[in-house]
């Protein structure tokens, strides 16, 4: 388990938790970072990142990318 | 009979195109209570007897941004007959979120899967009678882009509204087991709203539910019950407040939730969450066949203009081509064309004309030819080039660049308390203040619009360029870092400003962690600019004509009378004016900043009306004459030169000079800017504080200039030193405290509890 920021590029990633305020946490899962979701990093821009979930690219800054958990898909 | 539909749906799901096709010109704009967001309505053009609402574009009904509070708070206290869920298809998953969260209030919902021509393109199916079924509610293929669909979406809405019935409705009353309604049984309205859509959740969730809907009930219409009660169970405090339920009750439905949080090990809005998506996705998964998707080319366009390398490059070559447009070549073009030609060779020449051969009076003539035309000419003569401007606005919106650049300025506006929005409005205001200010608007964070707003007009925009010139020649012979200086000057301003008022408590407030979806990129549609455009363009004109006018009634009347030999009346000479009276009386405000005499006071007093005009001023005071403005723009600084006896009593006049230069280049922007403030705030406490922060700031800084420069290059010291000293440190010691985070975290909490 491992920071979204700390995914590589292209690689599609599983979302394992969220940590952070419950509004914060409120509108990620309403943009649909929930746990179990597949996520994919499209792009790192100084620490911002893109991200795509659900069909949709999501932009988000670094330290909410910090606040989401991510591990391999595989597991 | 009258009916009023809601339209809800995510932002980018194609709302404002589907809302543009669907009222066209009847939509008005006012404003939701309270809050600056727009309230959009309009008659729907095939069915005049629907009303219908825009509702800002939302992920969901949580109560975190004011859109979502709008949004939930017009549900359910206003009832509209019928909700028009616009779902955008080939993002179904993540739309349908928001779906479930409508289908819970318990008001007929028509779901609009707009975007269609998208997922067929792409090859996906969507079985739309299952959907329909699944939900609950009648699903209506659309695209709101090239139109099909809408007919079909009216009548269906309709019928929603009216009949409360539609084909494929499932009902699902409660404790029953659901049966399904066909399309010859016409349910009557009042059946239809006892009934509701259900998606279950978990048995102990279910329960949890259930229960907390027995303690709540009779508080609200019951077909909103078990939405209150799913809120309830969120923990939701604004819910919880409105229901003003009691110590016993209050402990029983916490409970109920923590009961059942145990369970789960899991905080209750979670659950709620996961357990929504995992219908969504057992929807999805029955009536969605996907197509296996490699990069869609939206990904592909992200990689190249959101990457390391190539990102800023392009960012700059847009931005480059923009301001070169809109700013010096068309834009200028338009301007000049519009203020010299337009307004004075077409309107006012013959109007003055035409006022004298049938003999009006000299001070009316005055008043209609120089106060009114002149007045509100120089600033309607900006709207063509706010027009293209706009066009160019509108296009970076609507194409989905916009969010690509806020995504990449994001980091560095951030630090001074502004998104990366705000990099449009502060490059605009290079140009005018005007549309800078109107390009705001783009700014959805209510503290960062503000901010951007009160900063944009420190940039020295085209009317300060004369006088920036003018101090440049006749105070430095030239000096070629003069210019420089100023727009050194006015970033600087920027972020010490962003920096220090970030940290008080007027603009703290947690820092909203930024995340943003990054809409498909699509070539841009013309009706949307066309709207988009007309919505600012009148929003200015509007203002032209109200404050403005008002205003340049106001600085005609204050220069062009006054007393002479005769008693009050018209003056020719502007020393004699009521103008001339008032600088007087400020006059020695500015002394600390070493031009404390009143015709320093009075050039910038007039520089309000158009910032221009502040070398027009100064060249009459300093019996060159008219025609100043000519001669900087000429190059002509030997003759201009006696406007330094306008400093000749400082210390040092060029000390002074550039005192005065710092002033007028901070100050309060004209007229024209802060009517488009004022507008754009939309609050007079806000408009009132940004034109005394403006001056404020414009005075310390021009006075540190002045103390220091004639402190270090005379050795005077004084008691304005050591304010000018003391200013500094304070500026400083605001510019690197810390942020102060319990109080912000504080406020906070108070913010998320009212």
């Amino acid at each position: 388990m491992l920071p979204l920021s700390f995914s590589s590029i292209g690689e599609p990633v599983r979302i394992q938790a969220i940590k952070g305020k419950p509004d914060v946490m409120t509108f990620l899962e309403s943009l649909g970072f929930v746990s179990g979701c597949a996520v994919t990093l499209l792009s790192k821009q100084g620490g911002n990142v893109i991200v795509k979930v659900k069909d949709v690219r999501v932009a988000i800054s670094a330290e909410m990318a910090g606040n989401i958990m991510v591990a391999p898909h595989a597991a | 009979m009258a009916f009023t539909v809601a339209l809800a749906g995510n932002p980018n799901s194609g709302k404002t195109t589907l809302f543009n096709r669907l009222t066209g010109s009847t939509q008005r704009i006012g404003n939701w209570p309270g809050v600056t967001v727009d309230r959009k309505e309009g008659t729907i053009k095939s069915k005049t007897d629907i009303t219908l609402i825009d509702l800002p574009g939302v992920y969901s009904l949580s109560p975190y941004t004011m859109e979502e509070v709008i949004t939930r708070d017009y549900l359910v206290h206003e009832e509209p007959d019928a909700i028009i869920n616009i779902v955008d298809a080939s993002n179904i998953e993540r739309n349908l979120y928001l779906t479930t969260q409508l289908l819970d209030i318990g008001i007929p919902v028509v779901v609009a899967l707009n975007m269609m021509d998208v997922v067929n393109k792409r090859g996906d199916v969507i079985d739309i009678p299952a959907l329909s079924e699944q939900l609950g509610c009648p699903v209506i293929e659309i695209s709101a882009i090239k139109g099909f669909g809408i007919q079909s979406l009216v009548g269906t809405a309709h019928e929603a509204a009216h009949f409360g019935a539609t084909p494929h409705f499932v009902e699902a009353v409660e404790g029953d087991v659901a049966t399904a309604v066909h399309h010859d049984q016409v349910i009557a309205h009042h059946q239809y709203r006892e009934t509701h859509f259900e998606r279950t959740f978990t048995a102990p969730v279910e329960a949890a539910i259930d229960s907390i809907a027995q303690v709540i009930q009779g508080r609200m219409p019951i077909e909103h019950l078990r939405w209150y009660a799913i809120k309830v169970f969120e923990r939701d405090e604004r819910v919880e407040k409105s229901l003003h339920l009691n110590e016993a009750e209050r402990a029983q439905v916490e409970s109920l939730i923590s009961a059942v949080e145990t369970e789960y090990d899991d905080v209750s809005s979670s659950i709620v969450t996961g357990e929504s998506y995992d219908f969504i996705s057992t929807v999805v998964e029955q009536t969605v066949t996907k197509q296996q998707v490699g990069m869609s080319l939206s990904d592909k366009i992200d990689r190249v203009v959101t990457s390391r390398i190539l990102g800023l490059p392009i960012f700059v070559a847009v931005m480059f081509l923009v301001y070169y447009v809109s700013v010096t070549t068309i834009g200028a073009l338009v301007t000049d064309f519009t203020n010299d030609t337009f307004v004075g060779a077409w309107i006012q020449e013959p109007v003055a004309h035409w006022l004298g051969s049938i003999g009006v009076a000299d001070w009316l003539q005055s008043l209609f030819v120089d106060g009114i035309i002149g007045g509100v000419g120089a600033v309607i003569g900006f709207l063509p080039q706010m027009i293209i401007l706009f066009i160019f606005l509108a296009l970076l919106e609507d194409c989905g660049y916009m969010a690509r650049i806020a995504f990449l300025m994001d980091r560095i506006f951030r630090r001074f308390g502004m998104s990366g929005k705000s990099f449009i409005p502060l490059l605009i205001g290079t140009g005018c203040g005007v549309p800078g200010i109107m390009a705001t608007r783009t700014i959805e964070q209510d503290r960062d619009r503000r901010m951007t707003i009160l900063t944009t007009t420190f940039m020295p925009c085209g009317a300060k360029l004369p006088f920036i010139a003018l101090i440049a020649g006749v105070a430095f012979g030239g000096a070629w870092w003069v210019a420089p200086s100023a727009y050194f000057m006015g970033i600087g301003s920027v972020i010490v400003t962003g920096i220090i008022l970030k940290k008080t408590r007027l603009f703290s407030g947690d820092p909203a962690p930024f995340v943003m979806e990054l809409p498909a990129y699509h070539p841009p549609i013309l009706r949307n600019t066309f709207y988009s455009v007309w919505e600012r363009s009148s929003a200015f004109v509007k203002k032209a004509t109200t404050i403005i006018l008002l205003t340049s009634i106001v600085i005609w009347f204050a220069s062009s009378f006054g007393f002479d030999a005769g008693g009050f009346g018209m003056v020719d000479d502007l020393n004699q004016s009521i103008a001339a009276h008032i600088g007087n009386a400020f006059a020695w405000i500015f002394s600390p900043l070493g031009f404390g005499n009143w015709k320093a006071a009075i050039s910038s007093v007039l520089g309000l009306a158009a910032k221009e005009e502040i070398v027009s001023v100064m060249g009459i005071f300093s019996s060159i004459g008219d025609g100043a403005i000519d001669m900087v723009d000429a190059g002509q600084m030997g003759a201009l030169s006696p406007i330094m006896m306008l400093f000749g009593a400082s210390a040092i006049p060029v000390a002074a000079a550039y005192a005065f230069l710092a002033f007028n280049l901070l100050c309060v922007p004209c007229f024209a800017a802060v009517g488009a403030m004022v507008g754009e705030m939309k609050s007079w406490k806000w408009s009132l504080f940004t034109i005394g922060y403006q001056c404020g700031w414009a005075w310390i800084v021009g006075m540190i200039i002045y103390n220091l420069w004639i402190w270090i290059a005379l050795g005077t010291f004084g008691f304005w030193t050591v304010a000018a000293l003391l200013c500094l440190a304070v500026i400083l010691f605001l510019l690197f405290r810390p942020a102060p985070r319990d109080r912000v975290a504080k406020l906070a909490a108070r913010t998320t509890a009212a």
